[in-house]
């Protein structure tokens, strides 16, 4: 779980001691029936179920940050897929090289921790490569343009794979991988063709990642100042609520109240993501799993009649002055931490950090009035194939980043004990045990598995139970969608964002006559990259990424 | 002991013998040689000509290396004591060169080049294809256009800095505290300054400059939404980080000046603006240029600030060159692209920066 998350909902549950007693209350008697049931040899099942309540009792939901001494004692209690599959000492003499992030000393820190015990057990040595977020990518594509890729295993998100799988770097899983990780558990939307590469397996997962809807209870109902009586769930009258609140007084703050809040400036490249979050819903056709490129020819659908859509509706707030008077200049972090959490504006999407980040934030005033939902769809939807708007209501969850897995490269290929270990390393880190244990607690990674949406196990952890089901639930729903929008894995994808976010900054800046001229700029802009990177390739690879 | 030529310096009498002179030369020789046909060999097992699968270039920097050292004994075999006495720069100049040269060959191989990092295909010449993509690239153009803009600006930063430096400069009460406090701007980062005043203190709703504007009248006081403003904006951030530098040069050769000479002025009879006009000014010249020329070079290198607080928005209206750079070889991880345009940026400046010291040599020697 990520740290923000985890103290919101610490911050819930300080408020409701008497379920967390009751949760105490519940997951002791369940530790105990467990104890007895170990005793008394019994059934695999209820030992599981219990080693998953006792993992959640370290360091006990609410007793302060789990340390070092916390993190391996998890990791030696999850052990046990490991020892079904590896004998005691038999990676002796193996040295492995790890690199990953040290975000909010978590990752790799935790990682160590894990694999503590795992070391110990198995007897292999783990160099750890440390590195910032900001210097991740960098160097990751410095190893691969130069051919010095100086580790065996990789925290490494799934846009990413275009570079690595896409490139041959990567070693595919090996069977006995897949059932000790229970691949079987992920969700929907992590399950193949998500961590696969010309249908070979190369990804643990070990995060998710999506956009959901994020919005103020307090402005809708009776007597809101929208006067509507529940948050729109269509981009049309999303753009109409903003347009229509327009003069109002937030309720909260007495300043200006403003409706949906879109990011107008770049950010890296993520800032695209927040377009794509309006547009997939326009374009993302539930027959058809691309969106941003034809898969045939890596021609950018970009300028498509459903795209130039989400454009406009972002220009006719723009023109309407729906926004706040600066949001030219606001960027994704500016609209969710500065603008939002500080009662600014009735809604906006983003990954999960937001609503959690409500309670916490000491610049939050919108803690007790926010609430979750799936991104809003469309009343109808761009059908590319057949070059014409169908009139019929649309949802596609935009499944911005896919979340970190963990990757073993190609450099252990050629010896089988090398590679058998870095792949039980990696399978260690990405068990279905551990993974609650990282869901529940501060890990810097989100649920991805359909067993962390059993709400009991959280409740009988000590958390509030109504907050967990209206975040997760948000969460839960974006990645089962049936047509939530997968992002492509082909290589240079940020590129073709950042670059976006350069055209779109002129679009509506007023320096393009339209949304078409502007989706056109980057249209031109993309098949300039496409071409660079090389048409052909991307195409093998866009369909890889698509299962296709 | 010869009789004639350098009798002060010359330690020993050298007599070197043809043998020994010719070894020298001989080493020389054969060194570069190898140098030449272990980078020859490289370049075309790089290029795929040949294959000898050679992992990285160390060979070819052995062989600099080897082709150094020789050079450096040559000297002392042909030249005797006179090549010992090169020896005291020779090394450090080989090094300096090594350093210089061979990055800039590179870079420029690298500026002719299509390499997108995310392409499988790796670096491949691509003659003069980057520079016409620059040539039809309106961001890089436009890029250019503001840095003008930015230039012009030290005009004004530079009359403001004048300004508080005579202030300081005269005997005005906390004199000490003031100098200090002037200074401070100077020592934060840029990236300091754009989270702590563009970010906060200009913030819209609750940044304190926020809601003096809107105190004084200006309803919607905001600084970033319109191409002028944001220019404006980040213009008077560089100059509130800069303004003390210049101040600071200005001020140390204010107090250079022979203060008898300003006391001449007044006895002649000048008014106070006319002893400022016609000599404290003129005598400030060089200081003056020099501080101008200084802060050009650190304009031209803006963009920490352009990059943490608009990215080069509204539409490219604040983007620098190095912004513009910036996005394009990291977020874009176009290395080719971005090395021309860093290449061209390199040698617009020295043609500018030439001119300018040329024009200031021009101006600033003595009329009379």
């Amino acid at each position: 779980m990520k740290v923000e998350i985890y103290n919101a909902l610490m911050a819930r549950s300080a408020m409701t001691r008497r379920g967390v007693l009751k949760g105490a209350a519940g997951l002791g008697g369940l530790a105990a029936l467990g104890g007895l049931g170990l005793g008394a040899g019994a059934r695999p099942a209820l030992a599981q179920d219990n080693l998953r309540a006792e993992i959640l009792k370290i360091p006990g939901v609410g007793a302060g940050s789990p340390t070092d001494a916390d993190w391996q004692k998890v990791g030696e209690m999850c052990l046990g897929p490991t020892k079904a599959n590896v004998a005691e000492g038999e990676f002796v003499g193996v040295e492995l090289t790890f690199m990953g992030l040290n975000n909010q000393n978590l990752h790799n820190f935790l990682f160590r921790g894990f694999l503590k015990p795992w070391e110990t057990y198995t007897g292999a040595k783990i160099n750890w490569i440390d590195l910032a977020q900001a210097d991740y990518n960098p160097r990751l594509q410095q190893s691969i343009a130069t051919g010095t890729v100086d580790f065996d295993i990789i925290e490494m998100g799934a846009p990413f794979e275009g570079d690595t799988a896409g490139q041959g770097l990567l070693d595919p899983m090996p069977d006995w991988v897949a059932t000790q990780i229970e691949a079987d558990d992920l969700v929907a939307y992590l399950k193949p063709p998500v961590g696969t590469w010309d249908g070979k397996t190369y990804r643990i997962n070990i995060d998710g990642d999506c956009h959901t809807l994020s919005y103020r209870k307090d402005y809708v109902g009776e007597g809101s100042i929208s006067g509507l009586a529940e948050m729109p769930r269509h981009w049309d009258e999303v753009n109409a609520m903003s347009i229509a609140l327009k003069g109002k007084t937030d309720p909260l703050t007495g300043q200006p109240a403003y409706g949906f809040l879109d990011p107008l400036k770049g950010w890296g490249g993520f800032g695209f993501y927040f377009l794509e979050d309006r547009a997939t819903a326009y374009v993302k056709h539930p027959d058809d799993r691309a969106f941003l490129f034809d898969p045939d020819t890596m021609k950018p659908r970009v300028n498509n009649p459903g795209w130039v859509q989400a454009i406009q509706d972002v220009m006719d707030l723009i023109a309407a002055g729906a926004y706040p008077p600066d949001q030219i200049n606001a960027d994704p972090g500016t609209t969710a931490f500065q603008q939002f959490l500080a009662g600014t504006g009735g809604a906006l999407t983003w990954w999960g950090d937001v609503g959690s980040m409500a309670r916490t934030s000491d610049t939050s005033v919108v803690g007790d009035v926010v609430s979750f939902d799936i991104n809003p769809g469309a009343k109808k939807v761009y059908n590319h194939k057949a070059g014409a708007w169908e009139e019929k209501e649309n949802f596609a969850p935009n499944l911005a980043y896919l979340g970190w897995g963990i990757y073993v490269t190609k450099n252990v290929s050629g010896d089988e004990k090398k590679r058998k270990a870095a792949w039980s390393a990696a399978a260690h880190l990405g068990g279905k045990d551990i993974s609650l244990w990282m869901a529940a607690y501060p890990s810097g990674f989100q649920p991805y598995r359909n067993s962390h949406f059993n709400f009991d196990e959280w409740e009988a952890a000590g958390y509030d139970r109504a907050y967990i089901e209206d975040y997760l639930g948000s969460n839960r729903d974006s990645y089962n969608h049936p047509n939530a929008a997968i992002e492509p894995r082909i290589p240079g994808i940020f590129q073709y964002y950042s670059v976006a976010e350069d055209e779109l900054a002129k679009g509506y800046a007023g320096q393009y006559k339209s949304a078409q001229e502007t989706a056109d700029a980057i249209a031109a802009a993309w098949e300039k990259i496409t071409d660079q990177i090389g048409r052909e390739n991307q195409i093998k690879l866009y369909k890889a990424s698509l299962g296709m | 002991m010869a009789e004639t030529g350098d009798l002060l310096h010359v330690v020993t009498n050298d007599d070197i013998s043809p043998g020994r002179r010719a070894f020298g030369k001989a080493i020389v020789w054969a060194s570069l040689a190898l140098l030449a046909g272990t980078a020859l060999v490289q370049t075309l097992d790089q290029s795929g000509t040949i294959s000898l699968g050679l992992p990285n270039w160390r060979p070819t920097l052995y062989a600099y290396i080897l082709f150094s050292v020789c050079l450096c004994w040559s000297q002392v075999l042909v030249r005797g004591e006179q090549g010992k006495r090169v020896l005291f720069v020779l090394p450090a100049a080989l090094f300096v060169i090594s350093l210089v040269v061979f990055p800039l060959i590179f870079g420029l191989i690298i500026a002719f080049s299509n390499w997108n990092l995310s392409s499988p295909d790796g670096r491949q010449f691509n003659g003069l294809d980057n520079v016409r993509q620059m040539w039809a690239d309106p961001f890089y153009w436009n890029a250019l256009g503001n840095m003008i803009r930015y230039l012009l600006a030290i005009i004004v930063e530079y009359a403001i800095a004048f300004g508080l430096a005579l202030l300081l400069n005269a005997q005005i009460r906390g004199r000490k505290f003031f100098r200090v406090a002037f200074l401070l701007p100077l020592m934060l980062s840029p990236v300091a300054v754009s989270w702590m005043v563009g970010k906060s203190m200009l913030e819209l709703r609750f940044g304190p400059i926020a809601r003096l504007a809107r105190f004084l009248g200006w309803d919607n006081p905001t600084f970033f939404s319109s191409p002028e403003m944001a220019r404006f904006t980040i213009m008077v951030l560089d100059a509130w980080t800069y303004i003390p530098f210049m101040m600071i040069m200005i001020l140390a050769g204010l107090q250079a000046i022979p203060k008898d000479v300003q006391e001449a002025a007044r006895v002649d009879g000048a008014s106070p603006w006319r002893g400022f006009w016609e000599v404290t000014f003129p005598l400030m010249l060089p200081v003056s240029i020099t501080a101008i020329l200084i802060r050009i070079i650190f304009k031209l290198k803006l963009a920490d600030i352009i990059i943490n607080l608009t990215s080069g928005g509204p539409g490219g209206a604040t983007d620098s060159v190095t912004s513009f750079i910036y996005r394009e070889y990291r977020d874009r991880s176009n290395v080719g692209y971005g090395t021309l345009l860093a290449m061209v940026y390199l040698v617009l400046i020295i043609i500018f920066m030439t001119v300018l010291m040329k024009v200031a040599d021009r101006w600033m020697r003595p009329k009379y």
